[in-house]
């Protein structure tokens, strides 16, 4: 063989070789766009329904399978009350725990976490008894956590300048002047922790209500984050990033537009505390809260109605009427009721109700912020300097909160393949332009907005996922803006009508977390009893 | 007319030079793969070669048979020797862990390939004898052919097996003698017949080398015989680690992603310690599980107890015990234990496997690797031992590779606070293992009372009551000094110990 035609033979190969790499690089990732049924959501505002077809009579109708619903039809359950329905608009209850699953394992499409919780909170650590999470009983001085649900080692990493760094708290090539300030910072929040106003209540505490009323807490309702930041002299920016990371990963809403009494809630209402685990501790799982989810569905099958969108509620002559729109038969249907739970945002509620007046506070009053997070099946990714895949996994800067891994609970060992959960809360513009932006954006643009992001930390994720699911969440959650938590727009709001018709959400706690729409639905489901046990 | 007979006379003893190169080659390298792979170098290059030889003669021998079409005939011999003896050494690499007859194959590819070159000569010089002068034809023949051998004895050793391996020198060779082939059917295209076919078939061969020369040996493998001290006789990436063999005159070591498993010069030592101390406390064992320890050396030991009905071996790796069950030298120094039929092998993930477990067992042996990373420090958390504690029978025994309490007290010392830290009774031990260093081990059990050491078997290379009762203590630098943390699944203690430890250890 002459060595030109060796040569050309091999440039051959080389040339066949790099044709296979290009078309490797611009092959499609598979995957969809899974909306929550927004589209059929959309009805109640844009449809005008016929007359119902049907109506059945139950004691209790829940509206909204999400935690506060679940929580409260539980507690109801336990009373001895059966005659309950759940209406939800999605094929699953669960609400902002919703989860997905592939062959590899479960995964979260929202909240996917809980603290430890605080002890104080009992009803909330039965459930958790329950649940197996807790495997002390409720004699014990402090609770044993179940070590398999606490989440495992190496918790948190932070890519900051051009490594990772063990813990979300930025440290790496950050300047002592400002490590300072960040000391500062933990150590006023420690304070908060343990601060307790003049009424003897804690300052911050779980659920929010429980907090103390002392005004010395109460004011830092009227300023912003920022705003608070700047009057302690905390200007870092390494400082200010990470404290906009926190509000913007709890609660959608950037720092410069939360409440800093809510911002610092964050931090300073966390006072848990086990055998095993102290309060930043967390318990999580392959499939996130949707874990908890199952366990308060457990009993309550029989009581679910899927795929309901409630299009009305309205009260003649004593009777409470729910109308909703059954999706899978296409039919306007009416319960009567002799009480309702409405577990759902404030926003629908209003819509439901047909009443204008209050549509116009809860317009006036409360922004839902949108998100966006995508389920990424991904093999073997090439790494950065820095401690290991972790949990929860932050790129300083980024728009995204990172992501987490799905598969980090499991016990297994080699595992190849992995779920990661991506995380967007659209806080770039207003929640409106944001949510239409993101309802047009097609997959292939959000694939490469992630793959944009993440290509900074693992080089080869284009090569390495092998399919992306979307999921875009219109209104996440309740902003926790300055006013909010101490001002008396959720007192309004929450006020239960004629006996009859109770609130339970999380955008009447203040802030959207689990053990609020837990406490939410316990006091609702309370309520209902109290009429109901009256009325007989 | 003259000019161009000569240069056909020049080309053809070119390509003596070449082939001559080679068939030297492929000696060679066959030669190297069969110390490489068996050990003994003397034995082997020396039945390497006689049997090299001979098979020439056989080639010399057969050329008599071969009466027309010599030019033909010698292309397609060259494209032969091109397949056998380019793709051999790739082929001798694949089949030395599946093949319990390595040796049949080795030498039938080195008999063919012998009878093959063997045939080149005697038929190159009848195809030249009537263009040239019988002595001149004799002297620039052999002149050729020794010094192609002098260049292949040189470079195999300097340059070809540093820089290529031996996969791609062999598979170099390969597509140069191909390239003869096909050059010379290119040259002579008028006089052979079924010239196309012949060129064809050069063509593919020569294009399916190419493909195995550029992709199949990628970096990885071959930047790993660099990092070996000795030669990589067999390496495989599983999807759960990488397994390399290596081999010298004196030993034969496994690593399993770099990390050294045992050298089979010393691997007693470290198994009698791992098995006999517990083992020779319990009243007759009868049920045994074996977390890890695929390479059944452990299970070698135990089976030294009679009273032991059935092991149960649970490792991740199929691919590991079935090299263990059935490659000849592995299977040799196991003592064949992975196909006692008292043994049941399970490849599962331990973790998982205990978790779904219901049977009780008198011993368990834990020999997993060290845990150097977060996922291999699940195996040494409390929730794991919790596990073990269960699957326990309450005058049971576990005992637990532990790393080396040496360089690493505080680790070591973590596994026997850990062990503690779920109630389990512990005793601590340790023995020299050269290759390894001062090596670390513990026994666990739910109950304190035990016969300790009463049945030691005989005999024994390393482990007796002397030295055992030296394994028990430990000097002050095989002691933490501090007090410990416990490792757990959300704060690995021990990885951080182990890397801190080690860390430092290897700076060195």
């Amino acid at each position: 063989m002459r060595r030109r035609s060796f040569i050309q033979s091999i440039a051959g190969l080389t040339v066949v070789s790099s044709f296979i790499a290009s078309c490797h690089k611009q092959r499609v990732i598979g995957g969809s766009v899974i909306g929550t049924s927004a589209h059929t959501g959309h009805l109640l505002r844009d449809k005008k329904f016929a007359a119902p077809v049907s109506t059945t009579e139950h004691a209790v109708v829940i509206v909204g399978g999400g935690i506060s619903g679940l929580s409260a039809a539980r507690h109801l359950h336990r009373q001895g009350i059966r005659d309950i329905v759940i209406l939800d608009l999605e094929k699953e209850m669960g609400g902002n725990a919703a989860c997905g699953k592939n062959d590899i394992s479960g995964y979260p499409w929202g909240a996917h976490y809980v603290p430890i919780p605080n002890n104080d909170l009992t009803e909330y650590t039965d459930f958790m008894r329950e649940c197996g999470v807790i495997t002390s009983d409720s004699t014990a001085l402090l609770p044993t956590y179940n070590e398999y649900h606490l989440c495992f080692d190496p918790e948190e990493r932070l890519y900051i300048n051009g490594q990772w760094q063990e813990g979300l708290v930025p440290q790496f090539g950050v300047p002592e002047r400002e490590k300072v300030q960040i000391r500062q910072f933990l150590e006023k929040m420690q304070a908060f922790r343990i601060a307790k106003g003049q009424d003897g209540k804690d300052a911050f505490a779980i659920p929010l209500d429980n907090s103390s009323k002392d005004p010395a807490f109460v004011q830092l309702d009227s300023l912003t984050m920022k705003q608070w930041l700047q009057q302690q002299g905390l200007t870092s920016e390494y400082l200010q990033w990470y404290v906009n990371y926190c509000t913007r990963d709890d609660y959608g809403t950037t720092y410069d537009e939360i409440s800093a009494w809510v911002g610092i809630q964050y931090f300073a209402s966390r006072k848990g505390k086990g055998s095993n685990a102290d309060h930043h501790d967390v318990l999580t799982w392959a499939e996130g809260n949707g874990w908890l989810a199952a366990h308060l569905k457990k009993e309550l099958q029989p009581y679910f109605h899927n795929q309901a969108l409630v299009a009305r509620i309205h009260q003649d002559n004593e009777i409470l009427s729910v109308d909703y729109f059954d999706v899978k038969e296409s039919r306007l249907k009416r319960i009567n009721a002799r009480q309702c739970i409405l577990a759902v945002p404030q926003f629908i509620a209003a819509r439901i109700m047909h009443d204008e007046e209050r549509m116009q506070k809860v317009h006036q009053h409360i922004q839902y912020s949108p998100w966006m997070v995508a389920n990424i099946r991904t093999k073997e990714l090439e790494e950065r300097n820095g401690p290991p895949l972790s949990w929860d996994n932050v790129l300083y800067n980024s728009q995204s909160l990172g992501y987490v891994e799905a598969t980090h609970q499991e016990i297994r060992q080699g595992i190849q393949q992995r779920n990661l959960t991506y995380y967007l809360p659209l806080t770039a513009h207003t929640p409106a332009e944001e949510r239409k932006t993101a309802i047009e954006m097609t997959h292939a643009e959000w694939v490469k907005l992630i793959v944009d992001d993440l290509e900074k930390v693992h080089p080869n994720i284009a090569d390495a996922i092998e399919e992306v699911n979307v999921m875009v969440w219109g209104h996440a959650m309740a902003k926790p803006l300055p006013g909010i938590a101490h001002g008396t727009i959720r007192q309004e709001l929450a006020a239960s009508v004629n006996d009859k018709l109770h609130f339970a959400h999380t955008d009447l706690a203040g802030n959207s977390i689990f053990e609020e729409a837990f406490y939410q639905g316990l006091s609702a489901a309370k309520k209902v009893t109290t009429h109901l046990s009256g009325n007989i | 007319m003259f000019k161009k007979e000569n240069g056909a006379q020049w080309l053809l003893l070119t390509a003596v030079f070449v082939i001559a190169t080679c068939g030297l080659i492929y000696e060679l390298v066959a030669g190297t793969l069969a110390s490489y792979l068996l050990g003994d170098s003397i034995t082997q290059f020396s039945t390497i070669i006689g049997v090299y030889l001979f098979s020439m003669g056989i080639g010399s021998f057969l050329s008599k048979y071969f009466n027309s079409n010599l030019l033909s005939w010698f292309i397609r011999i060259e494209l032969l020797v091109g397949l056998v003896g380019g793709f051999s050494s790739a082929l001798l690499f694949i089949v030395f862990p599946l093949a319990a007859s390595f040796r049949i194959i080795l030498y039938a590819i080195v008999l063919i390939t012998g009878i093959l070159v063997g045939l080149e000569i005697p038929l190159l010089m009848r195809i030249l004898e009537n263009k040239v002068a019988f002595k001149e034809l004799v002297s620039r023949v052999f002149t050729f052919d020794y010094i192609g051998a002098l260049l292949a004895s040189l470079i195999f050793p300097l340059l070809l097996v540093p820089h290529l391996g031996l996969i791609r020198t062999s598979l170099f060779f390969g597509i140069l003698n191909v390239g003869v082939g096909w050059y010379l059917a290119h040259r002579f295209t008028n006089e052979i017949r079924q010239v196309t076919l012949l060129k064809a078939a050069a063509i593919t061969l020569l294009l399916a080398q190419l493909i195995c020369f550029v992709f199949s040996e990628n970096i990885m493998s071959y930047s790993e015989t660099m990092t070996y001290d000795d030669n990589v006789v067999y390496s495989t990436s599983t999807p759960y680690q990488r397994i390399v063999l290596t081999k010298n005159k004196h030993e034969l070591r496994l690593f399993l992603n770099g990390n050294l498993q045992f050298s089979s010069a010393d691997e007693y030592r470290y198994h009698e310690a791992l098995i006999h101390p517990t083992f020779s406390s319990l009243n007759s064992p009868e049920q045994v599980l074996v977390l890890g320890g695929g390479d059944g050396l452990a299970v070698r030991e135990i089976l030294k107890y009679p009273s032991v009905k059935q092991i149960t071996l649970v490792d991740l790796d199929p691919a590991m015990t079935k090299l263990f069950s059935r490659q000849e030298i592995l299977v040799r120094l196991n003592d064949s234990s992975l196909l006692n039929n008292k043994v049941h092998v399970h490849n599962a993930d331990a973790f998982t496997w205990l978790r779904a477990n219901k049977t009780l067992f008198d011993a368990i042996v834990v020999d997993f690797p060290d845990p150097s990373n977060f996922s291999i420090g699940k195996l040494y958390s409390t929730s794991f031992y919790q596990l073990l504690k269960h699957a326990l029978r309450p005058d049971g025994i576990a005992v637990i590779q532990s790393t080396s309490p040496y360089v690493a007290p505080k680790s070591f010392w973590c596994v026997d606070t850990t062990l503690r830290s779920v109630g389990l009774h512990t005793i601590a031990y340790h023995n020299y293992v050269p290759s390894f260093g001062e090596w670390g081990y513990i026994m666990a059990t739910p109950e304190e009372p035990h016969q300790w050491f009463s049945h030691i078997p005989a005999p024994l290379k390393f482990l007796n009551p002397t030295t055992l009762q030296q394994m028990l203590t430990f000097p002050e630098d095989m002691k933490a000094h501090q007090l410990l943390d416990i490792n757990k699944l959300n704060n690995q203690a021990l990885v951080k110990y182990f890397e801190e430890e080690w860390g430092k250890y290897l700076e060195h």
